[in-house]
């Protein structure tokens, strides 16, 4: 019964903790892009959702300076296929 | 294999929603034409390479994860379901070395956080560059469509050619082959097997020792010994031995001293 007690505990730390990391990234997260706007690099912040979207088809890519990069001017289509 | 059908419908986006802002906790690439969904390895190997904590992926991966282990590649999975398919075709199958299923391990640690941190998304070891599953969901369809358009057919690199043909090959000859040896997100999903909430049984009161679930094993688990070993996918096949001495169980359910009977979770 105790280790009953005990699993469940664990279970609901887990559950919480992935709730909120989850949370965190749909709501909260975001990151710094540099992207082109009519030629001139501007900082811009991404949303999580924003970033895996822009992931998954090649959108974002880090440069030699270590900031991402969009790859795709704003206000453009992002590409719609994934790079690989 | 009707479960796994019904989620296809999940899976393969027939209302064309394509939510690539989130991920799902199944092995799906996000290239394929019917993807509803963000692979949650894809994503979490691009954020690698791209220096950034995938929050959203690790959260769902973690939920998913200490609620059903491995429960997810056995009943959910679509490639996992794939590769179901092709072992229905009667050709001999040939078992494997238990320790094939550490290499996922490797793939994990290597291919979709290490490579892609040190390396960028460019490096050909990249997971994304050596996934069967984007071959057989992208590369194929895409490449089919390329051909009925009358396009010029864009291949993909050879490294993901070689293992596109070994991949096809494998499926004839072994059940599962990319789960049990390579899949990273198995072996995420493994990783809460001894503890997730759903989790299989093994009542020793029940058994007859007839070794039943030996042969019912498609993985070459002893499931008697180790119920909610990390090589299990819960196929459940198991639970078909006969005397009911393994089942699924879940912690939240009331069963009267688990432990003082003596069963083994």
């Amino acid at each position: 019964m105790q280790n009953k007690t005990i699993r469940i505990a664990v279970i609901s730390i887990f559950i919480l903790l992935g709730v909120v990391l989850f949370s965190y990234g749909t709501f909260l997260h975001s990151a710094e892009i540099k992207a082109q706007v009519e030629g001139d690099t501007v900082t811009i912040s991404k949303s999580e959702r924003a970033l895996v979207k822009d992931a998954s088809v090649g959108g974002v890519v880090r440069d030699e300076s270590g900031k991402i990069k969009q790859t795709y001017e704003k206000g453009e289509k992002p590409p719609e296929t994934c790079s690989t | 294999m009707w479960i796994q059908t019904a989620f296809l419908v999940v899976w393969l986006d027939p209302l064309g929603l394509r939510l690539h802002t989130m991920c799902s906790p199944v092995f799906h690439c996000y290239a394929c034409p019917l993807a509803t969904f963000a692979c949650p390895i894809g994503i979490l190997a691009q954020f690698s390479a791209l220096h950034v904590v995938p929050f959203i992926a690790i959260g769902l991966l973690v939920t998913v994860g200490i609620l059903f282990g491995t429960l997810i590649c056995g009943w959910v999975c679509p490639f996992g379901f794939l590769q179901d398919l092709f072992a229905k075709i009667p050709t001999p199958k040939f078992d494997l070395p238990r320790f094939t299923g550490y290499f996922r391990y490797v793939m994990l640690i290597g291919a979709v956080l290490l490579i892609p941190y040190f390396f960028g998304e460019g490096h050909p070891l990249f997971i994304c560059r050596i996934c069967p599953a984007g071959a057989v969901e992208a590369a194929v369809p895409d490449m089919v469509s390329e051909a009925v358009a009358g396009q010029q057919i864009n291949w993909p690199n050879a490294v993901k050619i070689i293992i596109l043909v070994l991949f096809i090959i494998a499926v004839f000859f072994v059940k599962r082959p990319w789960c049990r040896i390579l899949c990273p997100l198995g072996a995420i999903f493994s990783l809460f097997n001894k503890f997730s909430a759903f989790f299989l049984r093994f009542n020793p009161d029940k058994c007859t020792d007839c070794k039943r679930c030996h042969k019912l094993c498609d993985y070459g688990i002893q499931p008697e010994k180790s119920p909610n070993d990390l090589q299990c996918i819960r196929c459940l096949e198991c639970t078909k031995c006969g005397p009911d001495a393994l089942n699924l169980a879940s912690v939240f359910e009331r069963s009267p001293g688990r432990a003082e009977n003596g069963e083994k979770i």
